[in-house]
């Protein structure tokens, strides 16, 4: 009987990669390298490195880190074809952004953890935006700064300003009517807890017409917080108009320069005859 | 004593006693305690005048003497007393409300004279009632002299200090001045006094025969000149008793505004069975337990003990922090936190005043730096919801007001503008104090402003009373309707006006006088409290 020599498969390196890239399809949220050595037990650690090194440099894997170790995801195939014509550089600016999500980055962070020159982050930048790959956002916080972000993504709160802001410029209006229903929805309830509105109640609380209470809630109850609750309910002031500021005297604005014998004296004061004839 | 405090002092003395004893008083506060010679050297006048102000001013209790350890006595004159002459009023209409007409008359009697015997008081203020009531009746002195035992009980008034029973060998020279002593338990204690009779009318036609014989008699009596049983006791009023009143109103007022009636009516409770143990600079009240509080309710409040509880409870938590509760034993131990209270009021005032020269939104700016104690100005504007440009503009008009000041926190050790913080902050103490120096100046002007209106009207004024004198006079002598009516035609119709309009002017100024005074009051209180409480600390 001859031996039949069973030639030790070599895996087609190709076939290797369609493998994986099949693998990777299969589980989207990636995989992880025993996931690889488990389905294809015929590879070796050396050539599924090799195989893996060449899909990342094409693009059409990504590498993540994770607790269990390092994690292979498919690319967007979409971006994959976008990205096709940039250059290493320009690929290592975008995953910059990426990474910012919906904050945004600064154009000086990007150069700090890209080590790039002033000069080629402009450049890149200018290219990406012209193939809308990312966008600029003007900062609330700043005005004169420009956040960078994907294109696609909602920019976050802290950027924006939230609800407050509508094209960058404070809704001084909206806030108004929004704290004087506010107040007197709190005048006809008695308590009440609120989440979205937290930062409108405080300036109730610092017009002095609500006050807010903290008190412990179970876990569970409609909205909660850590164990707590606040509950807002309106007051009246603690005292009427005090005596001072209903004589002239008391608003006038010129109080500092009155002398008897001056210019501006009590007995010729036109406020307090105005005030008098009333 | 600030510039603003003396002038107040010197047109009050002024209003009330004078030229002579307004130049003494004012030397007096300015330059502290003189004696004798230096005053009249000083000031430029006779000893005679000097001594007559000083004994004036120690009649009214505004002044007062000292021997100092050299020999000689010094003379002084308090300027919270003298401010205190705004709050008369005040004195008079809290009497009225709590023991009606009698009490009234007796305060003011008492405020008139500065210091009088009991007996004194009882026959003004019976012959004053008298006069108000209607023909045939009179005021008996019983009744006025029960409400006078009840205004000593709660402490209203109380005796003034008296010379001491000589006792000391005779041999030692007599002191330059005597020591005026009171004994603490004798302050509030009335002498037994017969005080039998009733109030008499001035007028002589209304008395009938038996009053005719009751005329002569007071002349025999007072022909023999028998020194009243109650001589060399004093009374005055104490005024430390009527502000500890008016502190506990506004407390009480200020907890039914924030809250309802029946706490309030619980806090008042608390107060009043704190009055006497308490003394008026305690930053807290001795602990009531519940059951106390709830025997002391006032009969008309029917709540259960439950409620009265729950009431407790929830004034405890309240975030004014009026009431604390410092036990448990007997059902929960309560205090009222007096200091607490007058920052409280202190705060609001403040923040009254903000609101109503500034706006709102600086008011809001105003609370929000009074919460969060120090914030950068960029704070400042998300918190507060306001533009920037607004926040920045409200900001730097209250500090050029100097209602909120600037605290810098370097970063580097050269002080560079834009590598340090700059903090919004209010300082309380600081703000309490300039607006109580500028209350001081506005009543001042407020009064200049009276007394100017009522120069300007001098000619109308005097006219008008001659006119009256004249009228009162035909009708005592039974003139005709006719003749009457010719001297009233004497004032005509615009010169009326401006006398009505004269009287509605300076009834404004005083009204307004007195408002002042209120903000006066708890801006005083709250400051004053801040001293006892450093004075205390160790």
């Amino acid at each position: 009987m001859a031996e039949v020599k069973v030639k030790p498969e070599v895996p087609d390196p190709l076939d290797v990669e369609n493998r994986i890239i099949e693998l990777c399809h299969q589980f989207p949220h990636g995989i992880t390298d025993q996931v690889i050595q488990n389905e294809m037990p015929h590879t070796d650690a050396q050539q599924r490195a090799m195989a893996i090194n060449r899909l990342l440099s094409m693009g059409q894997l990504d590498l993540l880190r994770s607790n269990a170790g390092l994690l292979y995801r498919v690319k967007d195939s979409q971006n994959t074809s976008k990205m096709k014509g940039s250059d290493n550089q320009e690929k290592l600016v975008y995953q910059i952004i990426e990474d910012a999500g919906n904050k945004g980055i600064w154009s000086r962070d990007i150069r700090y953890k890209s080590n790039l020159p002033l000069t080629e982050i402009n450049k890149i930048l200018k290219n990406l935006e012209s193939k809308k790959l990312i966008k600029a956002v003007k900062s609330v916080a700043a005005s004169k700064k420009k956040v960078y972000m994907l294109y696609n993504l909602q920019p976050d709160r802290s950027v924006t300003g939230g609800a407050w802001y509508s094209d960058q410029d404070f809704e001084s209006e909206f806030v108004e009517v929004l704290n004087q229903q506010c107040f007197k929805f709190l005048q006809s309830k008695v308590e009440l807890s609120m989440e979205d509105i937290e930062t409108i109640l405080n300036t109730l609380i610092y017009d002095g017409k609500v006050e807010m209470t903290i008190i412990a809630a179970k876990e569970g109850t409609v909205g909660s917080v850590d164990g707590q609750m606040k509950l807002y309910r309106a007051v009246n002031p603690i005292i009427q108009p005090t005596g001072l500021v209903r004589t002239p005297c008391g608003l006038c604005p010129v109080f500092d320069d009155c002398h008897e014998g001056g210019e501006i004296s009590p007995s010729n004061c036109i406020y307090m005859t105005e005030w008098l004839e009333f | 004593m600030t510039q603003a405090e003396i002038k107040l002092c010197s047109l009050l003395l002024q209003e009330h006693f004078g030229e002579i004893v307004e130049k003494i008083g004012t030397y007096l506060v300015r330059t502290g305690g003189q004696p004798l010679r230096v005053i009249v050297s000083d000031t430029g006048t006779s000893l005679d005048q000097v001594k007559k102000a000083l004994c004036v001013l120690i009649q009214h209790n505004l002044g007062t003497y000292q021997i100092q350890k050299r020999g000689f006595v010094e003379y002084s004159v308090q300027c919270s007393r003298v401010l205190c002459i705004l709050r008369y009023p005040r004195y008079i209409y809290t009497a009225k409300t709590l023991y009606g007409d009698t009490g009234e008359l007796i305060v003011e009697e008492l405020l008139l004279n500065g210091k009088m015997p009991m007996s004194a008081v009882v026959t003004k203020v019976a012959d004053r009632l008298t006069e108000t009531m209607e023909d045939g009746k009179t005021m008996d002195y019983t009744e006025v002299s029960s409400t006078f035992v009840r205004l000593a009980d709660t402490h209203f008034v109380q005796r003034c200090p008296g010379v001491p029973d000589a006792s000391g060998p005779s041999d030692s020279a007599a002191p330059p001045a005597p020591t005026l002593v009171i004994d603490e338990k004798d302050m509030y204690s009335v002498p037994r006094l017969n005080l039998i009779g009733k109030g008499k009318r001035r007028r002589s036609c209304d008395d009938d025969d038996n009053g005719e014989h009751k005329a002569k008699k007071q002349k025999q009596d007072l022909e023999s000149q028998e020194p009243p049983p109650d001589d060399g006791i004093y009374w005055q009023v104490n005024r430390d008793r009527f502000h500890q009143h008016f502190r506990d109103q506004a407390i009480v007022s200020a907890v039914a505004n924030r809250m309802d009636q029946t706490s309030s009516e619980i806090v008042r409770t608390m107060l009043r069975m704190s009055e006497v143990t308490t003394s008026s600079n305690a930053a807290y009240t001795q602990p009531l337990s519940s059951n106390e509080i709830f025997r002391s309710l006032p009969a008309g409040y029917n709540i259960g003990k439950q409620v009265l509880d729950q009431y407790l409870t929830l004034l405890a938590d309240d975030p004014l922090e009026f009431i604390g509760k410092s036990g448990d034993s007997g059902g929960g131990m309560y205090v009222v936190n007096l200091h607490k209270a007058l920052a409280s009021l202190a705060t609001a005032t403040l923040e009254s005043i903000v609101q109503e020269r500034f706006g709102s939104r600086c008011a809001r700016i105003f609370r929000l730096l009074l919460r969060k104690k120090h914030l950068e100005q960029k704070q400042v504007e998300d918190f507060a919801m306001i533009p920037a440009k607004e926040a920045k503009d409200m900001l730097y008009k209250m500090l050029s007001e100097n209602f909120v000041s600037l605290q810098e926190i370097p970063k580097t050790p050269d002080h560079a503008p834009s590598r340090t913080f700059y903090l919004y902050t209010v300082n309380v103490l600081a703000s309490t104090r300039m607006l109580l120096h500028r209350c001081y100046k506005s009543v001042a002007n407020l009064i200049e402003r009276r007394q100017y209106e009522t120069r300007e009207n001098k000619r109308l004024l005097e006219k008008s009373q001659r006119v009256e004198a004249i009228l009162a006079s035909m009708q005592a002598t039974g003139a005709e309707e006719v003749q009457l009516q010719e001297i009233e035609e004497m004032i005509t119709a615009p010169e009326r006006q401006q006398l009505e309009s004269l009287k509605h002017t300076v009834n404004k100024i005083d009204a307004s006088e007195n408002q002042v005074d209120e903000t006066i009051f708890l801006l005083a209180s709250y400051v004053d409290s801040t001293v006892v409480a450093a004075a205390k600390k160790p």
